[in-house]
Parts: C-alpha cells; sequence; structure tokens
C-alpha cells in the first residue's frame, strides 16, 4: 500500500485499536489520531471499577508513547475534530487547520446522558478520566452515595462506592434493575448480589431534581426525598454523531455503517458506540456501547480502509465487575426466547442460556465466563446442545460443544 | 541443570483438563488439550483471574474473566499484544508431571 494518511478520529479505543491494526498489518503511511481530551487515549472500563475504587491506573493507557514514536503515529490530545471535507476528505479541527486525509475512522463515542435537574455541584457523571478522578476524590469514608440509574454502570459505581466506605442507596426507575438487559428474573438476581452487599436498592423510583441546602444534596424522587452528600447520574448514553451531521454523513440513531463498518459516504468509516451498525448474524441494525464491540468493530474498520473484504458478524460480548463478582453476557437475546440456567440464582456461580427453538441467541453468566465462551460458539455455529446438558452442572459444555462442532 | 518440580499425576489431569498448582509461590496452571500438557501462568497477565477456571476450546484456553485466549503453546493472546508466561513440563513414564520455573522463552 502506498503512503498516505489516515486521519481516527475520537481518542479512544477505538482510534487505539484501528491505529494498531494498520501497523499491524503493514500500513505504513500516516496515522493521526484526533482526540479532544487532555489525555492520550486510555480504555473506560476501569473508570468505573478499579481506576475509580483505588485509583489504579496500570492497564489505562493505551498507545503508549514509546509504541507511537516506534509505530510513527501522531496523537493529538485537546483537539476537536469539526468535520470531515466533503471535497477533499481532509479532517478540519478546532484550531482552524486541516489534516489531509485518504480515510477517516470516526470513533467519537457516546456521551454520559443528563438528567434535567439533576446537577450541580456534588452531581457526577462518569465518561471520562477526569471525572473519575473527581468522583474518587467525593467517595469518602461514610459518604452517602446517590447512584441514580440500576444499569451495570450503576452497579459498578456503586460496587467501587461500597469499597471506599461509602454508603450507597441504588434508584432504579423500573420495577427490577438490568430488566432492560438480562430481564427481570436475572436482574433480580444480579440486585441480591448488590443488596448482600449492603447497597439499599430502591426500585420504581425515579428522579424528578437534585437541590443543595447548606452542604447536603436532597433527591427528590416519585418515591419521597433521599438525603445525599454524592449523587451519581448513570443513565445511558447518547452518540456523538454532531461531526457526522456536520460532514453529511447518513445519521439515525447514531451514523449508519454496514457490515464493513463504511458510512454513507466513500472514504469514511465509522466504529464503536457512535455506529449503528447492520450486524450480519442479527440481520438487522444495532449500536452498541461495549468496549469488546468498540475493539473488533475498529479492526474490521481498519481493515476495511485498507480494501480488505471482511464484516463484523461476531456475537456482542460484555462483562461487568460488581461486589466481587464477574458478570458476562454474549448475544442477543428476543423477549420471547425460553431460558435455561445452569446451576442455582439463589447462590454461587450461575449462567442463563436464551435459546429461539433449539438455538443459543444469548447467555448471561455471574463467576462462569467458562460458559460464556461455549456459548458464544452456540451462537456462532448454532450447534444445538440438549437443555438437559446445558442445565446440568455437572455436564462438560466444552466437551459437548467439541463433540457436536 | 533444569530443575523439575513433580506437581500432577497425567491421570488427574487427563480427568479433570485444568488444574493449579503451586510451585514456589508460583501457581501454575496445567492443561490436558489435544494429548498434551501444557503448563502457562495461572494468574491471567489481564486482570488476575485464573487461568485454571477457564474454557478450554478448540485448543485454546479462554480466561474466564475477561475472555482472552490464549494459545497453551506460546502463551500469546489473541488479538492482544501480550504474552503469559509458558512453563516447559515434563511427563514420567510412570504418569508423573513436572514443571520447571525456567521460563520457555529464556529455554529459547
Amino acid at each position: 500500500m502506498s503512503a498516505g494518511a489516515f486521519v481516527l478520529v475520537g481518542g479512544g479505543q477505538v482510534a487505539a485499536v484501528a491505529a494498531r491494526t494498520l501497523r499491524r498489518r503493514g500500513y505504513d503511511g500516516r496515522i493521526v489520531v484526533v482526540g479532544e481530551e487532555p489525555h492520550r487515549p486510555y480504555q473506560r472500563p476501569p473508570l468505573s471499577k478499579e481506576y475509580l475504587s483505588a485509583g489504579d491506573d496500570s492497564g489505562l493507557v493505551l498507545l503508549p508513547e514509546q509504541w507511537t514514536e516506534d509505530n510513527d503515529v501522531e496523537v493529538r490530545t485537546g483537539t476537536r475534530a469539526l468535520k470531515v471535507s466533503a471535497a477533499d476528505g481532509a479532517v478540519l479541527v478546532d484550531d482552524g487547520s486541516s489534516i489531509a486525509a485518504d480515510a477517516v475512522l470516526l470513533g467519537t463515542g457516546a456521551r454520559a446522558r443528563r438528567l434535567p435537574g439533576v446537577d450541580g455541584e456534588g452531581v457526577f457523571h462518569l465518561r471520562f478520566r477526569d471525572e473519575a478522578d473527581a468522583l474518587r476524590d467525593a467517595l469518602v469514608p461514610g459518604a452517602r452515595v446517590v447512584m441514580v440509574g440500576g444499569g451495570f454502570i450503576g452497579g459498578e459505581v456503586a460496587s467501587s462506592a461500597v469499597d471506599r466506605g461509602a454508603h450507597v442507596t441504588l434508584l432504579e426507575a423500573g420495577p427490577v434493575p438490568l430488566a432492560m438487559a438480562i430481564g427481570p428474573r436475572l436482574g433480580a438476581a444480579c440486585a441480591r448480589l448488590q443488596q448482600d452487599a449492603g447497597v439499599d436498592v430502591r426500585v420504581d423510583t425515579a428522579v424528578q431534581t437534585v437541590t443543595r441546602t447548606g452542604g447536603r444534596l436532597v433527591v427528590a424522587t416519585t418515591r419521597g426525598d433521599v438525603e445525599a452528600d454524592v449523587v451519581v447520574v448513570g443513565v445511558g448514553a447518547v452518540p456523538n454523531t454532531e461531526l457526522a451531521v456536520d460532514s453529511g454523513l447518513d445519521v439515525d440513531g447514531g451514523v449508519l455503517v454496514d457490515e464493513r463498518c463504511r458510512t454513507s459516504q466513500d472514504r469514511v468509516f465509522a466504529a464503536g458506540d457512535v455506529a449503528h451498525h447492520v450486524h450480519p448474524g442479527l440481520g438487522r441494525r444495532v449500536r452498541v456501547e461495549h468496549f469488546d464491540n468498540a475493539s473488533r468493530q475498529a479492526a474490521v474498520a481498519a481493515r476495511s480502509m485498507l480494501g480488505e473484504d471482511v464484516v463484523y458478524d461476531e456475537p456482542h460480548w460484555f462483562w461487568s465487575d460488581q461486589f466481587g463478582h464477574n458478570l458476562q453476557h454474549v448475544g442477543h437475546a428476543h423477549a420471547d426466547d425460553r431460558m435455561v440456567v445452569r446451576g442455582d440464582l439463589a447462590e454461587g456461580a450461575w449462567t442463563a442460556f436464551f435459546l429461539a427453538g433449539d438455538r443459543v441467541t444469548a447467555a448471561f453468566a455471574v463467576d462462569a465466563g467458562e460458559d460464556i465462551a461455549v456459548a458464544r460458539e452456540l451462537i456462532t455455529t448454532g450447534v444445538a446442545v440438549p437443555d438437559a446438558v446445558l442445565a446440568d452442572r455437572e455436564a462438560d459444555l466444552f466437551e459437548a460443544l467439541e463433540g457436536l462442532a | 541443570m533444569t530443575e523439575w518440580h513433580a506437581v500432577a499425576r497425567l491421570r488427574d489431569l487427563q480427568a479433570r483438563k485444568r488444574t493449579a498448582v503451586t510451585v514456589e509461590d508460583t501457581t501454575i496452571a496445567l492443561f490436558w488439550i489435544n494429548g498434551k500438557v501444557y503448563a502457562l501462568a495461572d494468574t491471567c497477565i489481564h486482570e488476575q483471574r485464573q487461568l485454571s477456571k477457564g474454557a478450554i476450546l478448540f485448543g485454546k484456553v479462554i480466561c474466564p474473566g475477561h475472555q482472552w485466549k490464549f494459545d497453551p503453546e506460546t502463551g500469546e493472546a489473541e488479538g492482544q499484544d501480550r504474552c503469559t508466561t509458558t512453563y516447559p513440563v515434563h511427563v514420567d513414564d510412570d504418569g508423573t508431571v513436572s514443571v520447571s520455573l525456567e521460563r520457555e522463552a529464556a529455554a529459547r
């Protein structure tokens, strides 16, 4: 491939994986990473976990300076990309200059959703490293923390807060935490892990406003007031599509991309949280806000930029570490899928498989990540394993799979 | 001269497929994969989970914590730039499995 220039917009997981993929596959042109944050690319999963609880930044940096130097990758921090020029594909940035590009990858990510009336001093959102640092400082022993939102981020922040000695009240607007993601039965099982750790989990409780009076916060909810020293809002994310819109790309619930992470515009690609991707395995569009999705889409996008014929069609996977437990999910279940449980939801390690007919569509596990590895293969291959085997904790699923595949 | 430490019976490992053993404060994961014994550092280089509690799938070791996939022969993690430690393995005629703490990389 002759030398040219690729610009990777976003400065996060997508840019980092794409830069590495491009160099690994022999691309020797110019690579410029453009990121708005003052920090070089870092990974976000630890921000609600070990980085929040203990400030452990050992695994945070994605592109060490030595690597970018050795691999001739330019990293521009504190620089906001404004637009991809329709005329020549160059990327216009906020210092008024433009960066020539043969292809552009948008990995602009998503931002934390804000709730109207829930802001001000003592109210935290969590997306950036600096926000994690500020929140950590506020999570002092004895602090009363109200976590708004019972999703996976809510659970992780609650866990880290408990680790730091805070008292946590978790407010969930729906009837069961995590029900949207894993259904009410499994959501309830996960909520028990939180309650067992001392978290006050309150469901059907929607937050209305937060007011500050005399150094303390009062969280007004549909079920009365809750006093707090710290309020953390974790109610989902909104894709950062402004640059794509301003560049004239097709945007609908995210930047529209095909199986190969190509946008509506030639030589412009998108991956990660911002991308609304046509997933061949699902046969429909889906926008996914997971680390693994960002990594895998970025690798596919990078290869597409090089002209390779590759699609991203693997099952979506994510994990959560909270309250000493490791939660993992793979695939996409439908509302009417049946569920086969391996183990006992009330205690210890367990896995729930979701099936349409005899085909596994998804699985969720607590402290049983090895089952998720098998589920991923079952989803991909469509190999049918009898319910009785899936449900039997003594049955070796690896052998079942390798024998049937 | 390589110092070997007897750590397991082959028959037990064949039955269980994976186990963890400790040699001089080092915990090693043993695997029986496709008719061969492999020894890797038990603590995943990613997030301190135990590889010995992971999956063996199509000849690879998958960490239960975050699905990192390791080649038991080389210790390479698929799609990552990092490598875990592998240890030399010796199996006696009587089925005694021994490992050495001398890293394979150093021996090559």
